[in-house]
Order: C-alpha cells, then structure tokens, then sequence
C-alpha cells in the first residue's frame, strides 16, 4: 500500500466517525441541491444543455494545437505574452522570474485550481514575495495553512465561529458574534489593502476563448476583477485544456458552469480579459501574460481512453453529489482536486501506483455521471484506472491469488457448489470457535464495522437440489 | 391477482442466482422462484452457472471477469428469459459484458444475451404485464432506489407498482432515497470505515421515514444495511422485494439471509 | 522588457513545440470526431423571452440590481440625486462621455466628480455612474467595458449606477456576446455583470457584497 494510501485511511476513519462533520457537510449539500433544482428549472432542456457544452468541450480538444496557436496569436497581437510550461516547475518559473524583474513584492490571487496544482504560492513565498488569496474561501484556508477543501467552496468545513477565531487571531478582528456579513465585511477591508498595494495580479482562466483570443474569468466576490484591474501587471495560468473555440460558446457554457457549480444562473461577474490596457484606457495592468500548462493532460490526451477527462470544467457538481465526499469530506483525499473527477486526475497524471487507491474509494453509485454537465463517463473512467492499476501489478499478492483462486471456483457450477459450501462450514466453525473478528475469520473485513452475517445452512442450490426443483 | 393478456402463464424461465445470493442469502432467489411460479413461469435452474464476473470487474481484475462472462454466455444463451433478484448483477451483464468481451469471439452473443436478462421486478411488469401478485404485507416499508438498477437500468416505477399493489402495505418515502447504501461490492471491506458510515447515514434516512423495513431489488445492499443495523444497535429490518411479494398472508420476518422452513 | 524571458527565447519556444508535438502526437486527424452543434441550437436549450424588458426586470429583482425606471433625462438625472443621496459623502467617479453629462451637471454643485478621463478611481470612491454596451433580459445582466470609463469604475466602488436606455435591452447572452465582436472591438476588458458582488463561502449563507460592488443600480430610461 503507497504512503497516500495509508495516510487516506487513517483521514478516512476520522471523518468517517465525525458526526459534526458529516452533518455540516449534508447541511451545504443539501442546500446545494436545492438550487441546483431551482436552476435546471431556467432551461427548457438541461440534457441538451449537458450535450452542447459536452460537443463544445470535445471540439477543443479535438482541435486543441490549432486553438492554443490562434488564442496565442491573438493574444500576441495585443501586446500580451504567451508563455508554455511543460510543467509544474517551468510554469514557475517563469512567474517567479517576472515578478522578480519587476520588483514584484506583493500579489494577489483570485482562484485558480491549476495554481494550487504547481504550487505556484509556495513558489513565489520562497522567494520573499507575499501573496495574498482573494477569494474568500482560498483566503480562509491560506490563513489556516491548510489546502482547499473543495473547489468551489474552499472553506465550507469550517463554522462562522471558526471563522470568526481566525480573523481575531490572524487579522485583529473580532466580529463578536461572528456575523457572517460582518466576517466578510473584515475580509474585504483586509484584502482591499492587499489589492491596492500588489505590483502583480495573478488569475486562472474558466475558459480560453480562442476566435477571439480572451481569458473568460468567472466569480461571484468581485475579486477577480479586482485583481486583474488594480495591480499593474496581470498574469494567467490555465490548462491548455481549458481552450474553447468561440466566444459565442460561453452563451451555453457560462450557465451550465453556474447551474452545475452553485446552482446561478450566471456568475455575477462573468468577465473577457483580452489583454493588458489598450491605447485610451484609464486604468487596468499595463502588462498581460498568459502561461499555459501541460503537467500531464497531454498524458490524458495521449490515451483515446482518457482524453474525456480534459472535458472537465471544474464547477465541482460530481464532489457535491458523491457520497464518498459527502462522508470523508476534500481534505482526505490528500490532493488538490478531489471527489470522483480527482480520484480519476490524480492517479492518471501524477503517479498510479501512488494515487491509484483514489480509485477505489468510490462504490461505482454513477451518481457523479448524471450530473456531469459535460458528460464525462465518470464511472467508466474510474473503472478504467483500477483496471489500469491491477494491470500494473500495484497490489498484493494475497489479492492476486485471492483472484485467481475466485477465477478458478467461478470455472464451473459443480466446483463453485463444493468450494461455497466449505466456505460456509468454514464460517461456522469460525464463528462456533469463538473466533469471530480475529485473524483467522475470514469475515473480519466485514465485521469490523457490521453485525455478522447468518449463513443458511444450505444455499440456493441446496435447495433447488431438495426440494426447489419440480 | 390480475395476469393480463400477455401473462406469464406457461413462460420459462431461467434463473440466473448471484454467488453471495447462492451462498449467503438464498432467501432471496427463493422468493423470487415463488413468485414467479404464482404468476404461471416455469423455473429452469442451469446449475453450471457460477458467478456474472463483477467482483473481478469492479475490482480492475478484468483477466478474471472475462472468464466470468465467457461462462455465463455459453451456460445462458440458449433462454428466451433470464431473470435475476439482483439488480446490479443484471446490470453488470447488459451493460458491461460489451466491454468486458471488447475484441473477444463471445462478444456478440454476449450483447445478445444482455437482451434477454431482466432484474426480477423488471420482468414482472414489463415483460410479464404483472404488477399485483397477490401479497399481503401490513408493514411500515421504505425503498431504496439501489444505485445499479436505478441510474444503469432505469428501473424505478417497476418496483413501485409492484409495492403499491401490495395489500394493507405502508409505503413511506425515503428521505434522500438516491444515496448509495455504501455496499459498493469490494468498496464495502476496501473502506469498510466509509461504507459504515454511508449506511448509517441511509439508516438515519429510513428511520426518519418512519418504516419498519427497507425494501429493494439488490440483496446486497440489504445484507450491508443488516450489518450496519445490528452494529449500530437499530431496531430495523431488511427485507428482499420478492420476499415481501411471497407474503400472501402477511407472513413473519423475512430478513433477507434468515432462515426459514423448507417446504 | 526586463529580463524576463519573451517569447523568441530559445528555451520557451523548446516548451512550446515540445507540447504542440505532444498534442499532435495524441490527436491524430484520422480519429473521428464530433462535430459541434451550430448556434441555433441553443433555441433548444433556453425557453423563449416573450417580454425581453418584463424579463430584464424580474431577473434584476431576483438578482437585486436596483432598477429606477424614468421617462427622459431630467428624470434620470432626478432619479440620481436620489440614489446619490443615500450614498455616503465622498467622490463619485463618472465615465467621461457626453451621454452622461445632462445627468451630472447638477451633481457638480453638491457632490466632488472626478471623470474617468482624469484616471483611474481612487480606492475611496463612494459611487461610479457609467453607461452600459446593454442589458441582458436572460439574466438581469449588464454588458460593460473598459470603454464605459475603464475596468474599475464597475468594480472599485461600493456602489455603481448604471444610464441606460430601454432599447439597450437584448434576449440573452448569446446576443450580448455577438454584440461584443461587433461594438466593442477594441476594449481591453468585456463582461457581463449580474447583479451585486456576493459569496456564499461562509456556511453556504449568502452574503452580499464581498470585494466588488455592494449596490449595483441601473437608470434605466424609455
């Protein structure tokens, strides 16, 4: 079993466990529900809805060197750099590098998944720059020093109270009755000050539009726009694949993105970023730079079997719905995206052998696969990748003969009958042997958690056999 | 009872039981024999079968769900019908046996078996016509949608009808019925801790609903819940869809691997 | 341009080929592919809007943009003495456009204005007035640029009011993007704003007014 893996279960058995957690959790989820209901309701037909945005996504990648080469050349012609990254460290890099040639001493960050996937903060901090997280969620946790908890919602494990502690502590603020406007009232005066004080904005990208060459940012706090507006240079760090062929596409997948990841109808603020300040205008960066990053999705692509993946828009709808998440909760899971479409991501790009236990924490409920508003086959995938880690020999060899032991009984009926026979007198002999939960009950994974089962005295066939059988 | 024109009078029927159902809980394949011959089926047992090959399937041993699904094409492709008391044992045939085959010589036959396999309350009403057995059963019951044979299969409204029609029944709505139970196959020994946790979380949901059973067309997910009520000291029961549509009389707990007299 | 390494460098055109080859690699021509529905297809998705401005309307209820709905333009400049006049004392920061000069003649004499030809709003700004490139009957949405006065004045303040026009009003975002390749060919930022700044990260309560406007209010005239 990998390190993440045992560092999975023991998380697991505490959250499990948890019953305030576990209700907190069901609380935003069922709340979440609701709205996702109330939000269908504004289209005529969803699934058509899920069909367009699920062909629009598949045609980006399908065309995805001949859409980053025209969204880089628009971009280019006004006066914005593109820049590619292979990986994590290149993507870096080159972030660290500007802001140090540009005396970059504070930055703000409005949300961005990939930047948590390169670790772009930890980067720019090593090198004495602050960054400050603007969403309020992604601020929460960073003054926590923990990792988001969900995409979305990066903060929705903890109570006002909790919240309400951290800003006394970390920010001098006590809203005594921890008001969740007043909570937010003193975040936004925090980080109003960081907004006005940053050289450098950095932002991810919902989409990048490639005929007319912008980054679509979509949000709700308005921070966002605040960091692409008020500092005076601008980067964007994104997934190639989050490029989309026409700005006319958005008039489908702005609404789904929304219904699918809080239940909106459109976010409030649902921006086109097309570069730094044109000629005339007043404000905004004087500076725009867009880094593209690979870090494994040309791996996804590279195998007929996963490119679906990359489809993924991020809204978060398959970690609302799982019930794994709605038990365990994101941080268990030990990565940066979790729920059905990390278990599938992280084992696929980063390492199978390590991650590939994501896999498996899962009860193949498909309930993640109908409400995917871009219709990746979640279930599918995940079977595919424990196939792909069985295949790749990860697991013990108890479990291997285990498999071949079941190859052979399942061989023919007259064997399987003898061998589920000696099973249940085994059973019994256990259970009459006082032996029940110890080492050598075969049963022992079952009743840790349940009551034993009864065994019949005889089975099925038993029966047929005596007197079943007219 | 009320057998419409095309009634199952005279139709035969081949069994198809799951392993666990085989050795763990033959209650439920026993019921579902009952009831089909009260609505006029012949029952053929082809006793080669072992097992539809899922647990190899769902684990990413395919090299042993293949064998699994090679067998059960050439023990079962000679039936007209084949029914089976577990939904995601048929779900597994009709809707994976296609992948699982994928380049193999069976695979056609086994997209053409997948035809032919019905989950037993899917038979009844709509291959069958039947929706009232003539059971009694004067019980708080709730149902759980289980996860194969409601999202792979679509099959809902069938188990409903068949529920509706019983007499003296008290059928409660199940809070959050759509949740998975937690069973999951292997999920529920891999993450025993999550799977306990999930069934609590169901159990609540039946407790709330005010019913005395739960009822559904997987006897997996009823052999978890039993585990999960008895380690969580809840005084529910679990009871197979065609064990309640054996009642005629309004019968005894029927849990779904307890024990019975035979006939 | 600083140190930084540009696009003509050599090791950042290695990074770019190197993914370009990959993707080429994975995504040969020979396999098929789905080609994407047409535009027209979003009839199928969305009901339609038998009242666009009715619709415009309700959503903005739903989504508490502020509408005052005036006749001509002393109303309109009435209805903005009287939004300004819960706003707190402080600079209002209006877009340099002669559309908007009947609405503010009168403000110059009780309230400090700084056009936006002058730069950019100022972290203390109480209020920005702008126009609009439309409004969205879909969704209760407001089409902006950085051509309405620049990025900030639809984000800095805690209150932005809006002139417009009923005609301005179209269907739905699929109309207010086509609009954009069109009219707004040359603003460095475009969107779509729908309603006040809000979060709900907080136990999922939704609270308004997070980092971008609290009040977003619109003058809609005709």
């Amino acid at each position: 079993m990998s390190a993440a893996a045992q560092e999975f279960l023991v998380n697991a058995i505490a959250k499990s466990s948890d019953l305030e957690h576990r209700a907190l959790i069901q609380r935003g989820m069922l709340s979440y529900d609701a709205a996702v209901v109330k939000g269908k309701l504004r289209f005529s037909d969803w699934e058509a809805a899920r069909d367009r945005c699920a062909a629009v996504k598949a045609e980006g990648i399908a065309n995805l060197g001949r859409l980053l080469i025209e969204f880089e050349r628009r971009i280019t012609q006004r006066g914005g750099h593109v820049h590619w990254a292979e990986n994590a460290g290149q993507a870096n890099e080159y972030v660290v590098e500007l802001a140090r040639a540009r005396n970059v001493k504070t930055v703000v960050k409005s949300k961005s998944m990939v930047t948590e996937e390169i670790h772009l903060g930890a980067a720019l901090e090593k090198n004495g720059i602050t960054v400050w997280e603007t969403d309020l969620g992604e601020f929460i946790v960073q003054l926590r020093r923990e990792p988001p908890y969900h995409i979305v919602t990066p903060a929705m494990h903890l109570s006002r109270r909790q919240i309400a502690d951290l800003f006394r502590d970390k920010l001098g603020e006590d809203v005594k009755d921890a008001d969740p406007g007043r909570l937010v009232a003193a975040a936004r005066v925090a980080l109003r000050r960081a907004f006005f004080a940053a050289e450098m904005g950095i932002s991810g990208a919902n989409f990048l539009v490639a005929d007319s060459g912008m980054v679509a940012i979509s949000t709700n706090e308005g921070n966002g726009r605040l960091t692409t507006t008020i500092p005076r240079i601008h980067v964007v760090v994104a997934g190639i694949e989050k490029v989309i062929p026409r700005m006319s596409d958005l008039a489908a997948l702005w609404p789904v993105l929304a219904t699918s990841g809080t239940g909106q109808p459109i976010t409030t603020y649902s921006t086109l970023i097309r570069g730094p300040r044109s000629a005339g205008e007043n404000d905004g960066p004087e500076e725009f730079h867009v880094v593209l990053v690979d870090n494994g999705r040309t791996e996804l692509l590279a195998n007929p079997e996963t490119e679906e993946v990359l489809k993924c828009i991020r809204c978060g709808a398959c970690l609302n719905i799982c019930p794994i998440f709605r038990h365990v909760g994101g941080h268990t899971y030990g990565t940066i995206y979790p729920g059905p479409i990390g278990s599938i991501y992280t084992p696929r790009t980063k390492d199978l052998s390590e991650w590939g236990h994501l896999s498996y924490a899962c009860s193949i409920c498909t309930a993640c696969k109908g409400v995917c508003p871009v219709k990746i086959d979640l279930p599918k995938q995940l079977l595919l990748t424990r196939r792909d880690f069985i295949s790749g020999r990860n697991v013990k060899a108890a479990e291997r003969a285990g498999f071949a032991a079941f190859r052979w009984v399942t061989a023919s009926g007259g064997r399987f009958q003898l061998m589920g026979w000696l099973g249940r007198k085994a059973v019994a002999a256990v259970n009459a042997f006082g032996l029940s939960g110890t080492a050598l009950d075969p049963m022992r994974a079952w009743t840790k958690y349940r009551s034993p089962m009864k065994f019949p005295k005889k089975s099925f066939r038993g029966w047929w056999r005596d007197n079943g059988n007219r | 009872m009320n057998p419409p024109a095309n009634s199952a009078a005279n139709r035969k029927v081949a069994l198809f039981v799951p392993c666990f159902v085989d050795q763990v809980a033959p209650r439920a394949a026993i019921d579902a024999v009952t009831v089909l011959r009260r609505i006029g089926c012949e029952i053929v047992f082809p006793d080669d079968q072992t097992c539809c090959g899922q647990p190899g399937f769902n684990t990413g041993h395919w090299e042993v769900a293949r064998p699994c699904a090679e067998h059960f094409v050439r023990v079962f492709s000679r039936y007209d019908a084949i029914v089976c008391p577990s939904g995601s044992c048929t779900s597994m045939v009709r809707k994976h046996y296609p992948e699982v085959l994928e380049s193999t010589p069976l695979r056609g036959d086994a997209v053409e078996v997948g035809k032919r396999v019905f989950e037993f309350a899917e038979y009844l009403v709509r291959v069958a016509g039947v929706t009232d057995v003539g059971a009694r059963f004067p019980h708080a019951v709730t149902y759980h949608p289980s996860c194969h044979a409601t999202r792979e299969l679509g099959i809902y409204d069938e188990p409903m009808q068949l529920l509706r029609a019983v007499r003296d029944i008290d059928l409660r709505p199940l809070p959050n019925e759509g949740e998975c139970c937690g069973f999951g196959g292997m999920f529920s020994t891999k993450f025993g801790m999550i799977s306990a946790a999930m069934g609590d979380t169901k159990a609540g949901n039946i407790e709330q609903a005010g019913a005395e059973y739960v009822t559904t067309v997987d006897p997996s997910c009823l052999m978890h819940l039993e585990g999960v009520f008895g380690a969580t000291g809840r005084k529910l029961k679990t009871i197979y869809l065609a064990s309640i549509l054996a009642n005629t009389d309004g019968g005894a707990d029927r849990g779904v691997n307890s024990p019975r007299r035979a006939k | 341009m600083g140190t930084v390494k540009t696009v003509a460098s050599p090791a950042v055109n290695a990074a770019r080929e190197n993914i370009l080859t990959r993707i080429a690699k994975a995504n040969p021509d020979s396999r098929t592919r789905p080609v994407s529905a047409g535009s027209d297809a979003l009839d199928a998705i969305f009901p339609a809007i038998p009242n666009q401005r009715q619709r415009f309307l309700d959503e903005c209820a739903g989504n508490l943009t502020e509408v005052f709905v005036t006749t001509d333009a002393a109303h309109s400049a009435d209805a903005l003495a009287l939004i300004l006049s819960t706003v707190p004392a402080g600079e209002v920061y209006v877009q340099h456009d002669p559309a908007l000069q009947p609405l503010i003649s009168v403000l110059k004499e009780w309230r400090t204005v700084k056009l936006s030809s002058e730069g950019a709003p100022a972290e203390s700004i109480q209020a920005t007035v702008t126009l609009a490139h439309g409004f969205v009957a879909q969704t209760g949405s407001i089409l902006m640029s950085s051509a309405c006065g620049g990025r900030g004045a639809s984000i800095v303040p805690p209150c932005h009011i809006v002139y417009g026009r009923g005609e301005q009003i179209v269907a739905d975002i699929a109309a207010a993007l086509a609009r954009v390749a069109d009219a707004i060919p040359d603003a460095s930022y475009v969107g779509l704003i729908t309603g006040s700044s809000r979060t709900a990260d907080i136990e999922k309560i939704l609270v308004q007014g997070a980092h971008g406007p609290r009040r977003l209010v619109v003058i809609l005239e005709g």
